[in-house]
């Protein structure tokens, strides 16, 4: 949107309170969502609760049509809708609640760029694992993307999309990597958060922040979800302090009131089903 | 120690050791953390287009990407991060993500993508620097590719257009360039007193967008109210590629061997406690001498004179004296 286009609804996103019909919506969660949505969908999950601001999350087969940048997800609020955490947090702001408003400058900036990390090593090598991956993508990633649609036009669709993710992959300069480089690179970024975190129950101390949103929905995804290898998830399960730092954000923003923790996905990749499990 | 190294690079101008981003920011890390390379820029040669820019070349083995080469660099025991703590470390490729994301599309849109810019700035200088026939080929090859990441980076789907994104991406280099300028507060360097390779991936970013003499550019008037970025990028270029004065050191780290460096530290140890021991004694000595002395006086007068009512004091020993006065 331009940036005319942006102050316009600010201004229209300023003038009404939170609506209760709020929704949030996604792909398929047992058939068709795949890590890197999964992980992006969670983090505007966790980001919505930590502002205390209700949300229904709906399931619908063309969510990433419907979003009006294409990627997922995107958030129904009034006659307005929003996608990506990015824009999701400024509408937010207008509405008048925010996470990061104790911060001074510095920290602001330290902020942006821990996402902007997040964003540049985590989802880039989701992707890169998803559709650059050739096992991957031929057992997990095409199937489930085109599980909706049947031939051919499910081919036709799934092929056309791994294409558009590996040109992406080669123009920033991914596509020449291995498999073996990428989980590296992973690491470096879980030792660069796991440094950053220490021993404080989030980034910046006391409160959460979008960065705890952002860094939580990568992480659960990550270590929830089955691929056809777990390298990625035995990575980061070597930093200890980042998966208590998933554990505490799960059990007080995703459990309700009688203790029972709300299903958040289903840990499967292949098809079948499973009750939620401990991280 | 390590083989001779040559970096193939870009040329320089507008004051600049180079004028594509990557090749300054390996040429300043060079510069920070003592390394010797030959300098070899490839203008005016075949590798314009066949060469991927800048590249280490070291022995048998070629290193291709800043990221790399410094890491290569870092091994070969040139690391200008060895006083860096861990979470500094981590904080350095935090920042170098946020240029990456938001202030690399938005340099090359003003280089690349923007007519003005491209027709009276970058074309010219790139087909300058190229032999014939790659001047016709060289400047539109690195337009493309610019224009294709800006587009499959930022783009949003599916209307892959340039005016679509351009607000943003300008918006989002602004903010980055102001959370640089927080960051770096009145400090000369982005982490302590001496320059890492997070200030040389800033001033590689930087300093072509201050430097270049671009007709129309909105990012570059941004960067001039940002007075400590200027500061930051002249005082690097002043300290450091200015060919009349030597260059800082860098701090000596491990190029000493460790047992040396005990031996020495042993000795300073030594000779400090030495030091004290005599700063403490020297005056304890000087009363005793004093002491000494005086008393040598008197006893040397005493045996001289035989006169009991010579009264005159004797001035070397008023105090003995005064306590001997009789009360008359």
């Amino acid at each position: 949107m331009s940036l005319a286009a942006d102050a316009f609804v600010s201004q229209l996103a300023a003038a009404e309170p939170w609506p209760e019909n709020a929704t949030l919506y996604q792909p398929l969660k047992e058939d068709q969502i795949l890590l890197s949505d999964c992980a992006s969908s969670l983090a505007v999950q966790a980001y919505l609760r930590m502002c205390g601001l209700p949300v229904e999350v709906v399931c619908r087969v063309n969510a990433e049509y419907m979003s009006p940048s294409g990627k997922i997800p995107f958030i129904h609020v009034g006659n307005q809708v929003v996608s990506e955490l990015g824009p999701i947090v400024q509408f937010t702001k207008a509405k008048g609640h925010s996470l990061s408003d104790g911060l001074d400058d510095v920290q602001r900036a330290e902020m942006k760029a821990y996402m902007e990390l997040v964003n540049n090593m985590l989802l880039t090598a989701e992707l890169y694992v998803q559709w650059c991956d050739d096992a991957t993508a031929a057992e997990i990633s095409r199937p489930r993307y085109s599980s909706p649609y049947s031939w051919p036009l499910s081919n036709i669709l799934a092929y056309q999309k791994q294409w558009e993710v590996r040109r992406k992959m080669n123009a920033i300069g991914w596509g020449g990597k291995t498999l073996e480089q990428v989980y590296e690179d992973v690491s470096q970024c879980c030792q660069a958060l796991s440094q950053r975190l220490g021993t404080q129950p989030y980034f910046f101390n006391k409160q959460p922040t979008e960065l705890d949103a952002l860094v939580f929905g990568h992480l659960f995804t990550i270590l929830t979800t089955r691929l056809t290898s777990s390298e990625l998830a035995e990575r980061i399960k070597s930093y200890s302090n980042l998966l208590s730092f998933c554990r505490r954000i799960e059990q007080s923003y995703f459990e309700d009131k009688k203790g029972v923790i709300v299903p958040l996905i289903k840990r499967s990749r292949r098809g079948h089903s499973s009750t939620n499990q401990e991280v | 120690m390590a083989a001779a190294m040559e970096l193939r690079c870009w040329g320089g101008d507008w004051g600049l050791p180079s004028v594509h981003t990557e090749s300054l920011i390996v040429l300043a890390y060079t510069k920070f953390s003592g390394a010797e390379v030959t300098v070899s820029p490839i203008d005016w040669t075949w590798k314009t287009i066949t060469a991927t820019v800048p590249e280490l070349l070291c022995g048998d083995s070629a290193v291709q990407e800043p990221a790399q080469i410094l890491n290569f660099l870092r091994k070969q025991r040139f690391n200008a991060d060895y006083e860096l703590t861990a979470r500094q470390g981590a904080d350095t490729m935090a920042y170098i993500a946020l240029l990456e994301e938001k202030l690399r599309p938005a340099l090359l849109h003003t280089f690349w993508v923007d007519a003005e810019n491209y027709a009276n700035v970058t074309r010219p200088w790139f087909a300058s620097r190229s032999p014939f026939p790659l001047n016709f080929l060289v400047p539109s090859c690195q337009a493309n590719t610019a224009l294709s990441r800006i587009l499959l980076t930022k783009g949003e789907a599916p209307l892959h257009r340039i005016t679509e994104v351009e607000g943003k991406i300008y918006s989002d280099a602004k903010e980055c360039l102001n959370l640089l300028s927080y960051r770096l507060g009145t400090a000369n360097y982005f982490f302590g007193n001496s320059p890492t390779s997070l200030d040389a991936f800033v001033f590689g970013f930087v300093a072509p967008l201050h430097k270049a003499s671009l007709p129309s550019s909105p990012l570059q008037s941004h960067l001039r109210q940002l007075d400590n970025l200027i500061r930051f990028c002249d005082s690097i270029l002043a300290l450091y590629f200015s060919s009349d004065r030597p260059c800082p050191l860098p701090p000596v780290q491990e190029t000493m061997d460790a047992n040396l460096q005990k031996l020495t530290q042993l000795v300073n140890k030594e000779s400090n406690l030495i030091e004290k021991v005599l700063l403490l004694c020297f005056p304890l000595l000087l009363h005793g001498f004093t002491v000494a002395f005086g008393r040598w006086m008197t006893t040397s007068a005493a045996a001289h004179s035989t006169n009991p009512t010579d009264q005159t004091p004797n001035p070397a020993c008023p105090l003995q004296r005064a306590l001997l006065l009789p009360s008359t």
